[in-house]
């Protein structure tokens, strides 16, 4: 049974002095702010003590979008991290998770609590897969015998540009890359330091401008199988988002997310005007090669 | 290929109606955002602290209600207790017939939408007019709320004209503050005719036995200032502990809800008119309303009996601004109500249990609620509820992943899949029958897939690296 | 009845039963909810009076003040709380007409009523109204405009003050401006139950 810490003091309901524990996993994240009825664990991580991670791809990047993959690499070897890439990883268990087969979304945290096996950072270029494999992957696991494992799996596991920012204390990016970038803040990313970390690192490399555009609380409508049972709403959520985004003219869509980046590209190609989307490690990394940086 | 319910709601939703309840939310929303950091310089942490205090409330539930019941009787008020909708109504039905009562005036519940408690007493003889300016409109309309606080967020001032007209108010005309003067003159009339008047409550205090009304017409305070009688529905987790308490919640309620510091009229009543006030009610009664709560409060769901009924979840989802209200065939729509209608159905959850699929688990609900519920885990949890019973609601439109997850715990079909995936670059897809992918497709096109090029990529780079004559990466 | 009252708590006690602790109220401090603007020394009146034109209501710094509204805004009948009538018709020019008694079968024929606030709100501008002070609820919510004396020694500073204050009356209601609704369309229009003028005579 976990013991997690509640407000610390307090009166019972008639005024008299209680202590506050709740066996239920609800604890006060350090950056303050109680995000869910499980616990956050990307505000609770082991100090890093060498650079050396695995690499998580996600399932999205083994199938459609290896270059961000690749990029990914390239800017984490760049930064003298050594890069391991289980063979064996598959996905994060998010999509079955969403759509309530906690039985069927456990047997693939399982299978990826036993292929990152280990102690050293799990890096994913992805938002919304870092946030299942530290906050997600605790709920369905509430009561299972294997959450410590699930647990400590989630403390190791950072999405990139909360790494690079606050794991490895980066606070610019050197390089050069002229675009005006619209940057989506994925919803995932809400309750995390990754979209402050990812404008920050953006913001600074020589010749990026980015572009705020209208309504950037609203998300893109992709919301995993949502974006298949609620077609009308999830494309219409992303049409909205698109033409905000068309407003400023950017010259490319970046995200931490290729799912909605996937999802808000797919609708502007469907419409016949295609945008240009990229990863934030394609970003980085092509800074790089720009600057005459990368090797 | 069958889809959600809420979709095909959108769907088919007239152009004006969503572009009003777009305008009117988004609006809501950014009056929410302005006043709150404009006046504060943590309103998060406001949230997180009155979160804590309903939380608490919640939790000590068995404790708080025979406190305040004690409470409210020592101030000279009546206690009734009402397991189930039909008693609610009962409870009401009988207060009136002890004083032989025949017309109520109402301000705005949303407990009596739950129990219907309009239609209950219409068809036993009472004439029971609705008195905030929106639920009057819905009533003479014959329709439904669409918004816990602006209930008429999709209708427009040609469609409340022409009501009015319907009405016998007056001639066509949908100048707002002609509506609005029509009513006042109507509804006037009512007040002082009535015999008695019926509020909800936004929190009754557990310390004073206060009931608290916050309101913008007026329409609460001429219905405690004309008639004889006070009946107040309240559901059983409106309580707060302390008077104190009133000091946060009120400063966050108005800001939330419609950008206010505070609404025009906050009332506190502790009981019937004071001994040389010569208006108002004689007596007064409290009918705590379960309807369903004591289910959620069974439930894992629990911390959503926190929520003070702001609207400002309403206000964010991208989601209830494409639908609408309605799309959520209950009194509760929106964030609150994917979680709150389902569990309130009781046995009726499977039928109700499209609701929490009704999401991009965004989260920005949670962001703005000014008792920090944490929805998208609710919702979640709903879902995987919705899956354990086999609710045919729920399921609609969503892929099988139980053939997906024994492909995902097995790295040789897991690359095989990679592999094999390669046929969809040269098949016509719009072939392929898997309901998914015909979705997707509807409205987006698929990018190529290219399952395994990372792998091989890295794989060769392992290898020049290796043979460079160093394991570990260059800098 | 009982038995529903049984059945609802027993079902209460049930649904808590497996929780290992309950959650402990927090502890809050009153700095917490102190707006910006009002940190530091507050002249309580003058930001009382700022805060309520902000919601559209209107100040009146004295009786003459007052007077002169009415003349110039053409309000020639009204409702006076007794108590008040004998303090304030002296100011008033003979052709303005206080009655001292509500008549609710003629109660469109009260442009004003005068009643006594019992304190107010600096920072949001709100006149606070009770039972005991409030010669007649209907007086003070059903004409068109509505005058709240507010004694200056009342006036709070802020939210936690005013709730600190609250006390025992039976029916309390705080004013913040003239009534309105935005439910046709968004669009604000105010006067809607209760007054569309709403005023706070400050006095001493």
């Amino acid at each position: 049974m976990r013991v997690g810490f509640r407000s610390v003091g307090g009166c019972g309901p008639l005024g008299q002095q209680k202590p506050s524990r709740r066996a239920i996993g609800l604890r006060v994240c350090s950056a303050g702010l109680r995000f869910a009825t499980a616990p956050m664990l990307n505000h609770d991580r082991p100090p890093l003590t060498e650079r050396r991670v695995q690499l998580m791809a996600t399932c999205l990047c083994d199938a459609f979008y290896d270059d961000v993959a690749r990029a990914t690499v390239e800017v984490l070897e760049h930064l003298g991290v050594a890069v391991e890439f289980p063979e064996g990883q598959t996905c994060c268990g998010q999509p079955a998770f969403n759509g309530g087969d906690w039985a069927a979304s456990r047997k693939v945290v399982r299978h990826a609590v036993k292929t990152f096996a280990g102690s050293v950072p799990v890096i994913v270029p992805s938002g919304s897969c870092a946030a299942m494999m530290f906050h997600g992957a605790p709920l369905e696991f509430e009561r299972e015998a294997d959450l410590p494992e699930v647990e400590a799996l989630g403390r190791r596991t950072w999405e990139l540009a909360d790494y690079l920012v606050n794991g490895l204390g980066l606070t610019s990016w050197p390089g050069r890359y002229d675009a005006r970038i619209a940057f989506h803040r994925s919803c995932h990313s809400r309750g995390t330091a990754t979209g402050e970390a990812a404008q920050r690192l953006l913001e600074s490399i020589p010749g990026v401008t980015v572009l705020p555009f209208g309504e950037g609380e609203q998300c893109c409508g992709f919301g995993g199988t949502f974006s298949v049972s609620f077609p009308t709403i999830s494309s219409a959520m992303g049409s909205l988002k698109l033409e905000h985004i068309r407003a400023v003219q950017p010259d490319a869509l970046v995200s931490v997310d290729m799912s909605c980046l996937m999802h808000l590209g797919g609708l502007a190609d469907k419409e016949g005007r295609p945008i240009r989307i990229l990863h934030l490690a394609q970003v980085l990394r092509d800074a790089l090669r720009q600057g005459g940086l990368l090797g | 290929m069958k889809f959600q319910q809420i979709d095909e709601y959108a769907a088919r939703l007239r152009p004006e109606t969503k572009a009003s309840v777009h305008s009117g939310s988004k609006a809501g929303h950014e009056k929410r955002t302005k006043v709150l950091f404009d006046h504060f310089i943590d309103p998060d942490r406001l949230r997180r602290i009155a979160g804590d205090i309903k939380q608490h409330v919640v939790e000590n539930l068995d404790t708080y209600l025979p406190a305040v019941e004690a409470k409210l009787r020592a101030n000279g008020v009546h206690v009734h207790w009402a397991a189930t909708a039909e008693a609610a109504n009962e409870a009401v039905y009988s207060i009136l017939q002890a004083r032989g009562a025949k017309r109520m005036v109402k301000a705005k519940t949303m407990v009596s939408e739950e129990t219907e408690l309009g239609h209950f007493l219409e068809k036993r003889g009472v004439e029971c007019v609705e008195t905030d300016l929106g639920e009057f409109i819905v009533q003479i309309d014959g329709d439904h709320p669409s918004h816990i606080v602006k209930p008429i967020i999709h209708k427009n001032r040609r469609e409340i004209a022409t009501s009015f007209e319907r009405h016998g108010l007056g001639a066509y005309n949908d100048d707002p503050e002609t509506i609005t003067r029509r009513a006042r003159v109507h509804l006037r009339h009512k007040y002082l005719e009535a015999d008695v008047g019926l509020t909800g409550a936004n929190f009754v205090v557990a310390e004073s036995g206060r009931i608290v009304l916050v309101t913008n017409e007026g329409n609460s305070r001429f219905c405690l200032a004309a008639t004889k009688c006070h009946i107040a529905m309240v559901g059983i987790e409106k309580i707060l502990p302390r008077d104190r308490d009133l000091g946060l919640l009120l400063n966050l309620l108005a800001r939330s809800g419609t950008g206010q510091q505070l609404t025009v009229y906050t009332e506190f009543i502790s009981g019937p008119r004071g001994p040389a006030q010569p208006d108002g009610p004689e007596e007064m009664h409290v009918v705590f309303v379960d309807n369903g709560r004591t289910d959620v409060l069974a439930s894992e769901c629990r911390d959503i009996l926190r929520c003070i009924r702001c609207g400002a979840c309403l206000n964010v989802c991208p989601v209830y601004r494409q639908a609408s209200g309605h799309a959520y065939r209950s009194v509760y729509p929106g964030p609150v109500g994917a979680v709150l209608s389902p569990l309130l159905a009781g046995e009726r959850f499977p039928a109700m249990a499209d609701l929490p699929k009704a999401s991009s688990l965004c989260g920005a609900c949670n962001e703005v609620c000014p008792v920090n519920i944490p929805i998208p885990d609710l919702l979640l949890r709903l879902r995987e509820k919705g899956k354990r019973e086999g609710s045919d609601a729920a399921a609609a439109g969503t892929p099988a992943m139980g053939g997906w997850a024994v492909m995902a715990s097995q790295p040789f079909a897991w690359k095989a899949a990679l592999a094999g995936g390669r046929i969809m670059n040269v098949l016509p897809t719009k072939y392929v029958p898997v309901a998914a992918l015909q979705a997707w497709q509807s409205r987006r096109t698929l990018p190529t897939w290219r399952g395994g090029t990372f792998r091989s990529w890295l794989h060769d780079r392992r290898k020049q690296q290796s043979q460079a004559g160093s394991a570990a990466p260059r800098n | 009845m009982s038995n529903d009252r049984e059945a609802i708590l027993g079902r209460v006690r049930q649904a808590l039963a497996p929780l290992p602790t309950r959650a402990a109220a927090p502890d809050w401090e009153r700095e917490l909810v102190v707006m910006r603007h009002a940190r530091g020394a507050v002249d309580a009146p003058a930001l009382f009076a700022e805060r309520l034109r902000l919601v559209n209501g209107t100040p009146i710094a004295s009786v003459e003040e007052l007077v002169a509204l009415f003349v110039s805004s053409g309000w020639r009948r009204g409702y006076c709380d007794p108590a008040l009538a004998a303090r304030l018709r002296p100011a008033f020019p003979a052709e303005i007409v206080f009655e001292t008694e509500f008549d609710r079968t003629r109660v469109d024929d009260y442009p004003f009523g005068i009643t006594a606030a019992v304190g107010a709100i600096a920072e949001t501008g709100t006149v606070i109204l009770n039972d005991a002070a409030t010669s007649r609820r209907l007086a003070a919510l059903a004409p068109w405009v509505h005058v709240a004396v507010v004694p200056r020694r009342s006036i709070h500073v802020d939210l936690p003050e005013a709730v600190a204050a609250l006390g025992g009356d039976p029916n309390i209601i705080w004013c913040t401006g003239p009534s309105k609704t935005a439910d046709v369309e968004g669009i604000l229009i105010e006067g809607v139950h209760g007054p569309g003028v709403q005023i706070a005579l400050l006095v001493d």
